[in-house]
């Protein structure tokens, strides 16, 4: 039996041709397989498809040779990156042995482990933090591009097609984002040590879940080549049929990110449920558990939807189907009816993670227990039960059902109860509190501030009569940043503040943590403020232009939008330095109870030495305790 | 909210902080009610049907009865933060308690929320079966309305073949719209009117409006449409009946 012990991949002079084949792979043989494979299939299927038929309406031809070439990007990336090794190894008998399966968690490879697949889910999460710093820089520059864009009247330096592209790419972008931007860093590092466990219960899944993120980004951002993804990201058909090629970058982006969501979803669950430290109940499980887990299991059931959805487009684009067309039969109803089905739950698959994790650090930070568990329970479970009853709200105006409008009205101001749960949950662990000032604390004033306004334009616009004034102006865009960036992302930010003595070893940079914290948080108010108003005066979503009515509200907005950047930029700066020279963190910093700081930094392989067993919830500050 | 505090024994009133609590309740919420509600009114502009007067009028009462909540939110997190800030790198001492739950505080909010949706649900279903039974009026005038990249088209059918780009409408006289499109979906929005439904290919669907004041006002389309969607808008003109008899019979068709 050859072991991989005896050919560590970092031994020098070492000839490659004795190297085992999993030590070989990494990104760059990843990027570079794919890259010949698209072109390859992209070839093929350029010569030998047939030509589109004459006088047909459906004209399939440039869609399907776009769609192969990214098929052959995909299939040639998770090749590459050794996506296919486990599986293959299993089908000819021969599993992976001890000493492979170590090389695959990272041992002993210092930095070169990030670049590969590893199954240790602390290099996963790592992994999953900078692919999100990295989709949110690129969100966050289409973002000002779009402020630019409409800094003045008349707005329109960008052509009209450049910025539906933009506002499209923008959307999408930053949608992903937010849904990876705390299950995948936190979900992923910090989880599985707050249960007491030593990995997660699929280690080659949640490797493959990161990977596939990775294959996904490439086509979508190729859209910009191809005439770029100019529907908004709600990609309504028939708009997206008529879209250019660009639109398949979009729909591969999506089938390859939903595969992505539903793995992690199915690992993260089967992690909790089955490997909670021994005495860890469920009375005893730390909130931000619950919200992790509430946020990917609620992802299991409607992102097969959302795959769904853009497969059916690829069909209709690529096949001469005709779900979404009306001269074939189909309807546009019912993509969008799929598309938000899976889209509303998707807002609190963001929301709920992120409050969880301030939840969790309420009572770090106000040094007492955390007010009625049970009722931030019940809050996170009737919150996950009724989001999946909703989403026809987002159609009160479509006509599909009218009758349907009050049912579903009654349905979504049904949230505002449990919701209400999470705020009270916050405020009684607040109250009588001692409050210790740092950044993750006033973030928690902040989500406060911020998901409130974003919960009460909600309930204006989840009024029927009110939405028909409401719906696809400004307004909403406003409401729906309030919610997952004012609530959402501040809650992301707090995490990566919190969290990061543990997963890097280093404190982050207090003055920077603070100076973003305040230039994004005033910027992003007055830019949302400005946006509710000229929503309110009227102004259309997704517009490039608008008139001079608008001016003072678009001015103030885009002022204050750049000041959300340069608070972003002074946090990146944040992460950057402290993460390469910041003071070195102890092994409990904030004095916290859960498990995650009962490790040592950097945190071993496998987390515990000896795996710990739990007598009692993490909230124990107080009285009673000291 | 008054369970809170009105359900608690007396004496907790004469704890400074409960006490600096009620007073910020109070400032805070005729703060909230006041500005948001003066900021909606002043943004959404003077309205031009009776719809968009209930939508405003329905805006501004969610707005002052949700203004307690927020206040109440605000006062107490304001409250504490009012008092023994700690700084530094060391966390302060601990709580002197350990409240971990409060049963009736907990019961008393979510009936209090409980109550406040059914508000909100019984008097939007009321609104919006008036909005419905509109569509029904035998008294309404009717008018097509197609949408296509990127243009407006209006089809009086009631006065023979007359189709315009600028919508003429007469004052205090219903009208049902019935709105299709020719390519993508649109979005049908009056905007000082309150009224929107989409304009789907191949269906019709519809949707009904009274004007009651003379003069211009904007029809935007709410839902991208492609490449000029920010240009798809046109003017509605609500005038008297006299000179929209006159309009029509100018643009060929019959009265």
């Amino acid at each position: 039996m050859t072991t991989v012990m005896e050919h560590p991949a970092s031994a020098p002079g070492k000839p490659a041709a004795k190297q085992p084949l999993i030590e070989k792979l990494n990104i760059f043989t990843a990027f570079g397989l794919g890259i010949v494979m698209a072109i390859l299939f992209w070839y093929l299927a350029r010569t030998f498809l047939p030509e589109n038929t004459e006088g047909s309406f459906i004209k399939t031809r440039l869609d399907a040779v776009t769609i192969i070439g990214m098929l052959g990007w995909f299939f040639g990336f998770m090749t590459g990156i050794g996506a296919l090794i486990g599986p293959f190894r299993w089908l000819l008998g021969r599993d992976l042995n001890h000493d492979e399966n170590m090389f695959y968690a990272g041992k002993d490879q210092g930095v070169k482990r990030y670049f590969r697949y590893t199954t240790d889910h602390k290099v996963v999460g790592i992994q999953y933090l900078v692919i999100t710093i990295i989709i949110f820089f690129v969100g966050g520059t289409l973002a000002m591009l779009i402020r630019m864009n409409l800094g003045r009247s008349g707005g329109a330096w960008l052509q009209p097609q450049t910025y539906n592209a933009i506002v499209g790419t923008h959307g999408i972008v930053m949608i992903v984002g937010t849904i990876i931007m705390i299950t995948g860093p936190f979900g992923n590092f910090i989880m599985p040590i707050m249960i007491g466990a030593r990995d997660m219960a699929f280690p080659r899944l949640n490797a493959l879940s990161f990977w596939l993120i990775v294959a996904a980004i490439p086509p979508m951002l190729s859209s910009f080549f191809f005439g770029g993804i100019s529907t908004g990201w709600s990609a309504y058909a028939p708009l997206a049929s008529q879209a250019p090629p660009g639109m398949d970058g979009y729909i591969m982006f999506i089938v390859i990110f939903a595969i992505s969501t539903m793995v992690a979803g199915a690992n993260i669950t089967t992690t909790v449920v089955r490997m909670r430290a021994k005495g860890m109940t469920w009375n005893r499980t730390p909130i931000f558990i619950y919200g992790v887990v509430a946020s990917v299991a609620l992802a299991l059931p409607v992102f097969p939807l959302f795959f769904l959805s853009q497969v059916m487009s690829a069909m209709d684009r690529a096949l001469g189907s005709t779900f979404y067309d009306v001269r074939g039969g189909g309807s546009g109803w019912l993509y969008e009816n799929l598309f938000w089905i899976m889209g509303h739950p998707e807002v609190y698959v963001i929301l709920i993670p992120a409050v969880a994790a301030l939840m969790e650090m309420a009572p770090v930070f106000t040094r007492r227990p955390l007010f009625s568990f049970n009722v931030a329970i019940m809050g996170i479970a009737g919150i996950s039960g009724l989001s999946i009853l909703v989403w026809a709200h987002h159609m009160y105006v479509t006509g599909w059902a009218p009758l349907l409008n009050g049912p579903f009205m009654l349905t979504t101001e049904l949230i505002s109860i449990p919701t209400g749960m999470l705020f009270l949950v916050l405020i009684g662990t607040l109250w009588r509190g001692r409050l210790w000032m740092t950044m993750p604390t006033a973030s928690i004033y902040a989500l406060l501030w911020n998901f409130m306004i974003g919960g009460i334009t909600g309930i204006y616009l989840s009024d029927v009569p009110v939405d028909g004034a409401l719906h696809g102006s400004m307004f909403v865009t406003a409401h729906f940043h309030y919610t997952l960036m004012g609530a959402g992302l501040t809650g992301a930010l707090a995490s990566l503040v919190f969290w990061f003595p543990k997963m890097t070893g280093r404190m982050f940079d207090k003055t920077a943590s603070w100076v973003a914290f305040w230039l994004v948080q005033i910027g992003f108010n007055v830019a949302f403020m400005g946006m509710f108003f000229v929503g309110l005066a009227g102004q259309p979503r997704r517009v490039d232009a608008y008139a001079a009515l608008f001016d003072q509200g678009n001015k103030i907005t885009t002022m204050a939008a750049y000041t959300i950047m340069a608070g972003m930029l002074v946090l990146l700066y944040g992460v950057i330095s402290s993460w390469t020279n910041g003071a070195i963190a102890p092994m409990n910093p904030w004095h916290a109870k859960t498990l995650d700081w009962t490790v040592p930094n950097p945190v071993p392989l496998e987390n515990f030495d000896v795996l710990p067993v739990v007598t009692s919830d993490p909230y124990g500050y107080g009285k009673a305790q000291s | 909210m008054s369970e809170l505090e009105v359900t608690k024994r007396p004496s907790i009133f004469k704890r400074k902080d409960v006490r600096l609590t009620a007073v910020l309740w109070v400032i805070f919420s005729i703060l909230i009610g006041y500005i948001a509600g003066t900021v909606q009114a002043r943004s959404m502009g003077a309205a031009a049907s009776e719809t968009m007067s209930t939508t405003i009028n329905m805006m501004k009462i969610f707005t002052w009865v949700s203004a307690p909540i927020a206040g109440l939110v605000a006062a107490l997190a304001a409250t504490t933060l009012l008092s023994k800030l700690h700084f530094g790198d060391t966390p302060p001492a601990e709580a002197d308690h350990e409240i971990r739950n409060s049963p009736r505080i907990a019961a008393a909010w979510i009936v209090v929320s409980a109550l406040m949706c059914l508000f909100a649900v019984v008097w939007g279903m009321v609104v919006l079966q008036k909005d419905d039974a509109a569509l029904l009026n035998p008294q309404s005038m009717n008018i097509n309305v197609v949408g296509q990249q990127w243009v407006w088209n209006f089809d009086y059918i009631d006065s023979g073949k007359v189709r315009s780009n600028d919508l003429y409408l007469p004052v205090n006289k219903p009208v049902v719209f019935h709105v299709t499109s020719n390519d993508v979906i649109h979005s049908f929005w009056i905007v000082q009117m309150g009224i929107k439904i989409d304009a789907n290919p191949a269906y019709v669907t519809e949707t009904s409006v009274t004007p009651n004041k003379i003069g211009v006002f904007d029809v935007r389309c709410a839902e991208l449409c492609g490449l000029l969607h920010a240009y798809m808008q046109t003017k509605v003109h609500v005038v008297s009946q006299a000179d929209y008899d006159t309009w029509i019979q100018s643009q060929g068709g019959k009265i």
